[in-house]
C-alpha cells in the first residue's frame, strides 16, 4: 500500500488508469519470468513519456519509497521484482519507435518497444537490430539495456552495449540526463557504457538510440545431431579453435529436444538424440559454403551421427524457433524451473557438461541444457515442482554446486540474464572487496539515496558501512584487505 | 461465504495441472490485443492465468473486482495459444474461469439476455426474423449514423485508454448504435458484385495456382470415409448464420457441390453453444452440444462444414466440452474430429476456378479460425484461386477485430478501440472489399467501417467464390 497522497499525484501525472494500487491487481506483478521470487509491489505506475516518468519518479522519491523499473517482465534473475513494497515503474505504454534513420543506420525508440518489432520495423530499410535474446518476441529494448542482453547471434555480433549509442535517462532524483547520442564518439567518460547493464539501479532509460546493421547477404544453417552432449561441446570448441567465426552456435540437449518437439515449435530435432548443435554462418555469399562445409566436417569428426543443412528459410526458421522457444517449452516437463546463466571458457565445455549431468543425477533432478555454446554461456534449467519442499531444497543445493563448478573452471556467474535478486549472493564468488567497493561507489554516483531497485545486484553485506563490512568474503581473499572504505554509507537497505 | 469460495476454487483446481504449464515466460504478452493497448499485465494472458492460479491457491476471491474485470476484459481471441511454448490451453481455462466468476458474481443483464435468446429456439427464431425485417427497412443503417457516438479513439489519451467503460446510459446508447450498425452490416453486399469498380476494369486475369502447394500439414485432409466416392459434407446452418446470413449458407452448399462434395442437410441441429461456452455458461453450452452430436451422427457425413469460424472452433472442441459425459462423450469426440472450415474443404480440392472477378480485396483472419483452429493458408489459397482477384495483405490481419462474440456490447469502449484500429488498417489497403470467414467479424468490421463513413463492404469468403462460379455459369440450367 502506498499513501493516498502519492496515489493522487501519480494519477495526476499518468492518468487514473496509469496507476494500479488494488492489492488483487498487483498480484500479477509479483514476479518476473523467474517465479522463484515473489514480492507484491506497493503500486504500479504506467507512464507514457519521459516527462511522465520524471514526474512519477520525483513523486515516489519524495515519499521515500523505492522504485523498480519493469519492461515486459521476461527477465530471469528477479531483477524486476519489487522488494519492500517498492513502486514499479512499467514501460509497457512507452512502446513507440520515434525514428528510423536508415541513412545513418540508427533508430531512436521508447524503452517499451519489443526487440523483434524493432527489427521488423527496420527490415523494409534493409536493416535489423543485432542482439537477439531468445525472448526477443516479447522482451523490451529497455529491459535489454538494463540487462545488457545477449542472444544466439551475439557470438559474432556482440551484446546490447555494442549497439546502444545514446540514452535519455531519468535519474533517481528526478533529473533528466542525456547520455551520448547521435553516433558513438561522445567525449569524456562513457556513461552510456556504464548505464547499459546497470539492471535498473542507476535510473530509467526513457529514450534509447541504437545502431542498426544491414541484413546479411547470405545465411547458412547447420544442424549437427549427437549421441553424447560432450561431443557437441567438443565440436564447438574445435570450430572456434580452427578460426571459423559462426554467427551463432547453440546446443540443445536431449531433455530439451524432447520438450520442444512436443510443442507447437517442433523443429524436427530427432527425439532420441542427446544433443542438437545449431550452427549458423552469415555475411557475404562468397565463402559461406566453404565455412559451412568445414564446420560440418568438425561436427562429424567430433562424433556427430548426422549433419543436416536447412534447405530453405522455412527450415531455418523452424530450427531457430525450436531453440528460441525452448525455455517456455520446459513447462511441459515440470511446472517450475530455475535457469542458470553461467559462462565458462569454451574449452572446458565437455567437462562441465558432464559435471552438470552428474550433479543432476546426484540430487535426483532433471537438468535440461540449452545454451549459447559458442560463447560458453550455459543455461542449465533445473526442473522442479515448487509444491514439493524436499525437491525445492535439492534444487537450491544443486544450483549452488553447478555455479561453484563453473566458477572453479574459470567461469563467471552470469552471461546475460543479469545478477538481479537471484545471483547477488554469488557476487563474492568472483569479486573481491576492491571490485565490489568500486561498484557500490559507481551506484552511489547515480543513486546517492539508494532508491533505485534496491536489494539487487550487490549483496547488502558488502556495502561500505554495513556492519561487518569486508569480513568473510570468499573468492578473492586478501584483495579486500587494506582498501580504504568510502565515507558515505547511504546504500544500506532499510 | 468461504464454503462458496472453496467450491469455486475446486472447479479451477481440477485444472491446476494445466495452469501449472505456464512458466511465466511472457511470450504471450505481445500477442494480446488488450495488453498491447492497456499495458497492464493483469490484462495479459500470463496475468489472467496468474489470477486464476491465485483463486486456486485461495489468495484471491473469484468475486473480486480484479478477477471479474480482467477475466471479463479478455476477448477470448486465443492469439496467445499459438505463441505459447508450453501449450497452455488458455481458451478452455478462460471458459472455466468465467464459469467460476459468473457463479461468484452475476454477469450483466444484457449479456444474460443475449445468451438466453440464442439458447432458446422459440426466442431466437422470432428475434432473427425481427432483425431481418428491421434490416430490410434500411432504418438500422440510418439510425446508427444518426445516433451520437463516443469520441473516436485517436492518439490523444482518452478515458478508454485506461480500459474503463462508460456508465449504464452511455453504454446502452453505445450498444444500440453498434447493434444497429452490425445489423445493417449483415446485409448482402449487392453493390460490390453489380458495379464493377472503374479503377480495376483493365486488370489482367491471373493464372490459377496448381493444387497441393502451400498447404500446411495440419490443413491437409485425409481420404473420405467411404473410400474413393465423393466425400459427404453436412453443414452446420447455425443461429446467426441461418437468421441473418442464409445467403452464405446457400453459397457454401453451392460452392462445395461445385467442388465435388455431396452436401447433405441435417435436421434437428441448433446453435453450437459457442457464445455460451465463451461466457462460461458451460452447462447451457453442453445442452446445445449434445443436441448437435445427436443430430449430426444420423447424417453419417465425412465432414461437417463450418462457415462460421466461431462455431467451428466450438464444435471442434465438443470432445473436451463433453469429456465427462458418459453417454455422448465419445460420439462428441468423433464429431469434433470431422469438423472442418469450408476454406479447408475448398482448398483441398484446388478449388475449381470460376469466372474472373476483377476486384481488389484484403483478408482478415478470424481469430477462431487462425488461432483456435490453426487454419492459416487455406483461405488465402481459396482467394488466390479466383481469377482476376487481387489480394492485398492486411497489416495486423492476425489481430482480433474486437467483435469477439458480444464483446462490442459488453465492452463498447475497448472493443471500439480495437475495432477502429482494424478499420483504419482496412481503409489503408485501398481494397474494394474486406473478406473474412465469420459472421461476428463481418458484422463488427462492417459496422466499424460504416460508422467511420466508409462504404467498403465486408463479405464472407464463399460469397466471392460463389459469385465467381455464378459468372462462370456453373449454376446455369
Amino acid at each position: 500500500m502506498i499513501p493516498d497522497t502519492l496515489t493522487r499525484s501519480l494519477a495526476e501525472i499518468c492518468g487514473p488508469g496509469g496507476v494500479i494500487v488494488d492489492e488483487d491487481r498487483l498480484l500479477v506483478y509479483e514476479s518476473d519470468a523467474l517465479t522463484a521470487y515473489r514480492h507484491r509491489p506497493g503500486a504500479v505506475v504506467l507512464p507514457r513519456t519521459t516527462a511522465e516518468v520524471q514526474g512519477a519518479v520525483t513523486a515516489i522519491a519524495r515519499h521515500g519509497l523505492p522504485i523498480v523499473p519493469r519492461g515486459a517482465g521476461t527477465g530471469l534473475s528477479g531483477g524486476a521484482v519489487a522488494l519492500d513494497g517498492a513502486v514499479v515503474v512499467g514501460t509497457a505504454r512507452m512502446n513507440r519507435i520515434l525514428e528510423i534513420d536508415a541513412a545513418n543506420r540508427r533508430a531512436v525508440l521508447q524503452p517499451g518497444v519489443i526487440n523483434a518489432e524493432l527489427s521488423a520495423a527496420a527490415r523494409p530499410h534493409g536493416l535489423y537490430y543485432a542482439p537477439d535474446p531468445s525472448s526477443q518476441t516479447a522482451c523490451t529494448i529497455g529491459g535489454n539495456v538494463a540487462e545488457n542482453s545477449g542472444g544466439p547471434h551475439c557470438l559474432k555480433y556482440g551484446v546490447t552495449s555494442r549497439y546502444v549509442t545514446g540514452l535519455t535517462v531519468v535519474l533517481p532524483d528526478g533529473s533528466v540526463a542525456k547520455l551520448g547520442g547521435r553516433g558513438r564518439e561522445a567525449p569524456g567518460y562513457d556513461l552510456v557504457g556504464l548505464f547499459v547493464g546497470s539492471e535498473g539501479c542507476f535510473g530509467i532509460a526513457t529514450e534509447i538510440e541504437v545502431g542498426l546493421l544491414p541484413l546479411p547477404e547470405g545465411v547458412r544453417t547447420l544442424l549437427g545431431i549427437f549421441d553424447r552432449i560432450e561431443d557437441a561441446g567438443r565440436a564447438v570448441s574445435d570450430i572456434v579453435s580452427a578460426g571459423l567465426l559462426p554467427a551463432a552456435m547453440e546446443i540443445i540437449d536431449g531433455p530439451t529436444i524432447r520438450a520442444v518437439e512436443d510443442s507447437v515449435f517442433a523443429a524436427g530435432y530427432p527425439t532420441d538424440a542427446e544433443a542438437a548443435l545449431v550452427i549458423e554462418f552469415d555475411g557475404l555469399e562468397a565463402g559461406l559454403d566453404g565455412e559451412t562445409a568445414r564446420a560440418a566436417e568438425f561436427c562429424r569428426r567430433a562424433g556427430a551421427r548426422e549433419v543436416r543443412r536447412a534447405r530453405d528459410e522455412a527450415e531455418r526458421m523452424a530450427l531457430w524457433k525450436g531453440r528460441k522457444k525452448a525455455f517456455g517449452a520446459m513447462g511441459r516437463i515440470a511446472p517450475d524451473l530455475l535457469v542458470q546463466d553461467a559462462t565458462v571458457p569454451r574449452t572446458t565445455l565437455p567437462a562441465i557438461l558432464k559435471g552438470i549431468s552428474e550433479i543432476g543425477k546426484r540430487y535426483d533432478l532433471v537438468v535440461a541444457n540449452v545454451f549459447h555454446a559458442g560463447d560458453g554461456n550455459l543455461h542449465p534449467n533445473i526442473l522442479f515442482d515448487r509444491r514439493d519442499e524436499d525437491e525445492l531444497e535439492r534444487v537450491e543445493r544443486a544450483s549452488k554446486e553447478i555455479m561453484q563448478l563453473c566458477v572453479d573452471s574459470g567461469g563467471t556467474i552470469t552471461g546475460e540474464h543479469g545478477v538481479g535478486l537471484d545471483k547477488k549472493h554469488h557476487m563474492p564468488l568472483i569479486y573481491g572487496a576492491a571490485e565490489l567497493d568500486a561498484m557500490w561507489g559507481v551506484r552511489r554516483v547515480f543513486d546517492p539515496s539508494g532508491v533505485m531497485n534496491p536489494g539487487k545486484v550487490l549483496p547488502e553485506e558488502t556495502a561500505p558501512g554495513w556492519p561487518g563490512h569486508g569480513e568473510g568474503r570468499g573468492a578473492a581473499e586478501g584483495e579486500g584487505a587494506g582498501v580504504a572504505e568510502p565515507a558515505v554509507a547511504a546504500m544500506a537497505p532499510p | 461465504m468461504s464454503g462458496r469460495r472453496d467450491t469455486l476454487a475446486r472447479a479451477i483446481a481440477e485444472q491446476e495441472e494445466r495452469l501449472l504449464n505456464c512458466v511465466h515466460c511472457g511470450f504471450c504478452l505481445p500477442a494480446c490485443p488488450t495488453y498491447r493497448r492497456l499495458g497492464d499485465e493483469a490484462d495479459s494472458p500470463r496475468g489472467r492465468l496468474y489470477l486464476m492460479q491465485a483463486v486456486v491457491e485461495g489468495r484471491l476471491d473469484a468475486g473480486s473486482d480484479a478477477f471479474q474485470t480482467h477475466i471479463g476484459r479478455c476477448l477470448g481471441c486465443r492469439a496467445c495459444e499459438p505463441v505459447c511454448p508450453s501449450g497452455v490451453e488458455y481458451g478452455n481455462l478462460l471458459e472455466l474461469a468465467r464459469q467460476v466468476g459468473g457463479e461468484a458474481r452475476r454477469s450483466p443483464l444484457l449479456a444474460r439476455l443475449i445468451l438466453r435468446v440464442f439458447g432458446t429456439d422459440w426466442l431466437a427464431r422470432p428475434a432473427m426474423l425481427a432483425g431481418r425485417l428491421l434490416r430490410a427497412t434500411g432504418f438500422p443503417a440510418f439510425a446508427a449514423r444518426a445516433l451520437p457516438g463516443e469520441h473516436r479513439p485517436g492518439r490523444q489519451r482518452a478515458s478508454h485508454e485506461d480500459g474503463n467503460e462508460p456508465g449504464p446510459v452511455a453504454r446502452a446508447a453505445g450498444a444500440a448504435r453498434l447493434g444497429l450498425a452490425m445489423l445493417a452490416a449483415s446485409a448482402p453486399a449487392r453493390e460490390l458484385f453489380h458495379k464493377r469498380p472503374a479503377s480495376h476494369s483493365a486488370r489482367e486475369v491471373r493464372p490459377v495456382p496448381a493444387r497441393g502447394n502451400g498447404q500446411t500439414r495440419r490443413e491437409r485432409l485425409g481420404p473420405p470415409r467411404g473410400g474413393g466416392q465423393a466425400p459427404t459434407v453436412a453443414l452446420l446452418t447455425g443461429c446467426v448464420q441461418a437468421g441473418l446470413f442464409s445467403r452464405v449458407n446457400e453459397a457454401t452448399a453451392r460452392v462445395l457441390s461445385a467442388n465435388g462434395y455431396r452436401v447433405v442437410t441435417v435436421a434437428g441441429q441448433g446453435c453450437c453453444g459457442a457464445l455460451h461456452a465463451h461466457a462460461g455458461a458451460l452447462e447451457a453450452a453442453r445442452v446445445m452440444a449434445r443436441r448437435n452430436v445427436r443430430a449430426f451422427e444420423g447424417a453419417e457425413a465425412d465432414f461437417v462444414a463450418m462457415n462460421a469460424s466461431g462455431c467451428g472452433a466450438a464444435m471442434a472442441e465438443y470432445g473436451s466440452l463433453l469429456a465427462e459425459d458418459r453417454t455422448v462423450g465419445e460420439r462428441a469426440r468423433d464429431l469434433a474430429g470431422r469438423v472442418l472450415d469450408v476454406s479447408r474443404l475448398l482448398a483441398d480440392r484446388g478449388p475449381v476456378a470460376g469466372a474472373p472477378l476483377p476486384l481488389r480485396v484484403t483478408y482478415d483472419a478470424p481469430c477462431h479460425l487462425l488461432h483456435a483452429q490453426g487454419v492459416a493458408d487455406s483461405p488465402t489459397r481459396v482467394l488466390e484461386s479466383v481469377p482476376g482477384l487481387e489480394v492485398v495483405p492486411l497489416p495486423g490481419a492476425a489481430e482480433c477485430c474486437g467483435g469477439a462474440g458480444i464483446y462490442g456490447l459488453t465492452h463498447p469502449r475497448l472493443g471500439g478501440w480495437i475495432g477502429s484500429d482494424k478499420v483504419r488498417s482496412v481503409l489503408d489497403t485501398g481494397a474494394d472489399a474486406l473478406v473474412t470467414g465469420n459472421p461476428g467479424c463481418v458484422m463488427q468490421i462492417g459496422a466499424g467501417l460504416a460508422l467511420a463513413g466508409s462504404r467498403i463492404p465486408v463479405v464472407h469468403l464463399v460469397e466471392l467464390v460463389d459469385e465467381s462460379y455464378r459468372r462462370a455459369g456453373f449454376y446455369a440450367g
